[in-house]
């Protein structure tokens, strides 16, 4: 196969006639009387897809924990199992696997029947980068980034996630997204609509004027 | 003596409905600006403040009065502040020498719809453009800074190459008309059914290069470069101060070289021309009012094209433009006035 490397130079006529000016002209005025493919932030909101990563949540127990990982880790730590609590056990793999782990303060704590639960889990998510590391690490799917993103706050302390905000995201997101397939775009109308609109399909490739090769 | 104050009040008059008419809209079209800049690029630019933005302007312009007033550390606050002027002065002065309409009778006293009509308007023109050159370069020398530096001593580079030419290219239409007079050259374009444009292609392309490059839009807008200077001489402005170089450079500034581009290709306030037969005209039924409506289309309709212009290039190389200006337009220029001289004697 030819592939052409440098584009044709412009002849005497095109340049006298301003060919390329036209065009370019051409495409702008066709862009600037058809539709506009914007959302109204504010007004109107994408959904954005299931695996964004966004503010941290803690999943709760439900029954429909990774088994039989879960079983395990709740054997090997003797954890208080209860429903509708946060799923962590206290492991500390999340604080390991972070880059900066001095955003995560993770306590247990022992109830009288010598069973052990999580009780301060905070995240200063002023120093988080949302890598997701953390999220990854977790063994018993209880770590995880949901799609909140609007996180600007007034005060610093906004910033820092405790174990109830994170278990209230947690109840959130399973009651809202947790059964979506895992797929982009799925619940959005527009978006999908957008997606399928600028369906690209490659143009053949034709010897036309200028920088277009 | 009776006259002289009645003279001196219609001019007064004048000068007052000029200046708030050139800065009230030179203020709306950054609101033009961004619509269509925003629609070539499938947004619909500001929608909030008013309908469909309209307040917007106000609301920029109170945002950039509340706002603090900087100044570099060992910067020259005298020419800082002489530059601004400098800037907003020549450019609204130019208003003084365009013609809106033809001659009307109010309460049996003649008035002419310019401010004054000088024998000489075309020079005072561009005159007046020239110092455009000093308001930038003295921005960026006060400013003690390298990127506006860098920016007016560009910008003076490209003033200074687009003067020779855009004053060549002018040349065509003055041979054509006989006369330097803007209100003038219109009668003149009006008794010969003629507009000069049909005559002086070269000469309107020329034009045109010479508005882009005076007026910083954007196939030669070095000296702001975002990419490169962050704003080029405005850098160390702040506040309304900052919002005026681009209020003048881009509004003000392309709505008097359309304005005179308007009056010397494309017959000022006449209607649609057909070459030597005569003049058709579509808005009639308007009666006294049309010859104004089709000023202001003519110029509203060059505006938007430069405004198209704009949001659809990209942009040249400094060394690019000054070839471009020099190699190129200036020859062009030239030859469009030997031919000029040499067959406009044999036909007037």
């Amino acid at each position: 196969m030819v592939k052409r490397m440098v584009s044709k130079p412009l002849s005497w006529i095109e340049r006298l006639l301003f060919i390329d000016f036209i065009k370019g002209l051409s495409v702008t005025i066709r862009h600037a009387f058809s539709r506009t493919i914007t959302t109204h932030y504010p007004y109107e909101k994408l959904t954005p897809p299931k695996r964004f990563r966004g503010f941290f949540g803690h999943k709760v127990v439900d029954g429909n924990e990774p088994q039989p990982a879960f079983d395990e880790w709740v054997e090997r730590f003797n954890i208080q199992v209860e429903y509708g609590k946060s799923r962590c056990v206290v492991c500390m793999l999340c604080k390991r696997a972070c880059p900066v782990p001095q955003l995560f303060e993770i306590e247990g704590k022992k109830l009288e029947n010598g069973k052990r639960v999580v009780s301060v889990f905070n995240m200063n998510l002023m120093l988080c980068t949302f890598c997701g590391f953390c999220v990854d690490a977790c063994p018993v799917d209880c770590l995880f980034q949901s799609d909140i993103h609007e996180t600007a706050s007034y005060t610093r302390r906004d910033s820092i996630l405790d174990l109830e905000t994170l278990e209230k995201i947690g109840r959130d997101w399973q009651m809202r997204r947790e059964h979506e397939p895992d797929r982009i775009w799925i619940d959005d109308e527009q978006r999908e609509k957008l997606w399928h609109e600028n369906d690209l399909r490659l143009p053949e490739p034709e010897a036309r004027g200028r920088h277009e090769w | 003596m009776e006259s002289v104050w009645i003279d001196l009040l219609v001019v007064f008059l004048k000068i007052i409905v000029i200046l708030a008419v050139a800065l009230g809209v030179g203020a709306y079209l950054t609101w033009v600006e961004r619509k269509v800049a925003a629609h070539i690029q499938r947004r619909p630019g500001p929608m909030v403040v008013g309908w469909h933005g309209l307040l917007q302007p106000i609301a920029d312009g109170l945002k950039l009065i509340t706002k603090e007033d900087l100044f570099p550390r060992y910067g020259n606050r005298f020419l800082y502040n002489l530059a601004l002027v400098l800037a907003l002065v020549p450019a609204t002065l130019v208003f003084a020498v365009v013609p809106f309409g033809p001659e009307f009778e109010v309460f049996g006293y003649k008035v002419k719809p310019i401010l004054t009509d000088v024998n000489v308007g075309i020079l005072l023109v561009f005159g007046l453009g020239s110092l455009a050159v000093y308001a930038i370069a003295l921005a960026g020398w006060a400013s003690n800074s390298k990127y506006p530096l860098i920016g007016s001593m560009r910008k003076a580079g490209v003033i200074i190459s687009y003067e020779v030419a855009i004053t060549f290219a002018v040349m065509g239409p003055l041979i054509l008309a006989g006369t330097l007079s803007t209100y003038e050259i219109v009668q003149s374009q009006i008794e010969q059914k003629l507009w000069y444009v049909w005559v002086q292609p070269i000469a309107f392309v020329v034009y045109m290069f010479s508005l882009l490059a005076e007026t910083g839009r954007i196939p030669f807008d070095i000296q702001e470069a975002e990419a490169e200077l962050v704003t080029g001489f405005t850098v160390e402005y702040g506040g309304m101060k900052f919002g005026i170089f681009p209020l003048v450079e881009w509004y003000i500034e392309v709505l008097t070289l359309s304005a005179i581009g308007v009056v010397l290709f494309l017959g000022g306030w006449s209607p649609i021309n057909i070459p030597f037969v005569g003049f058709v005209d579509p808005l009639f039924f308007l009666g006294p009012l049309s010859p104004y409506v089709w000023f202001l289309l003519k110029v509203t309709a060059l505006f938007l094209f430069i405004l198209w212009l704009h949001w659809t290039l990209p942009r040249y190389r400094i060394d690019q433009i000054t070839e471009i200006a020099w190699k190129v337009m200036l020859p062009l220029a030239l030859f469009n006035i030997v031919i000029t001289s040499i067959i406009a004697p044999l036909i007037w």
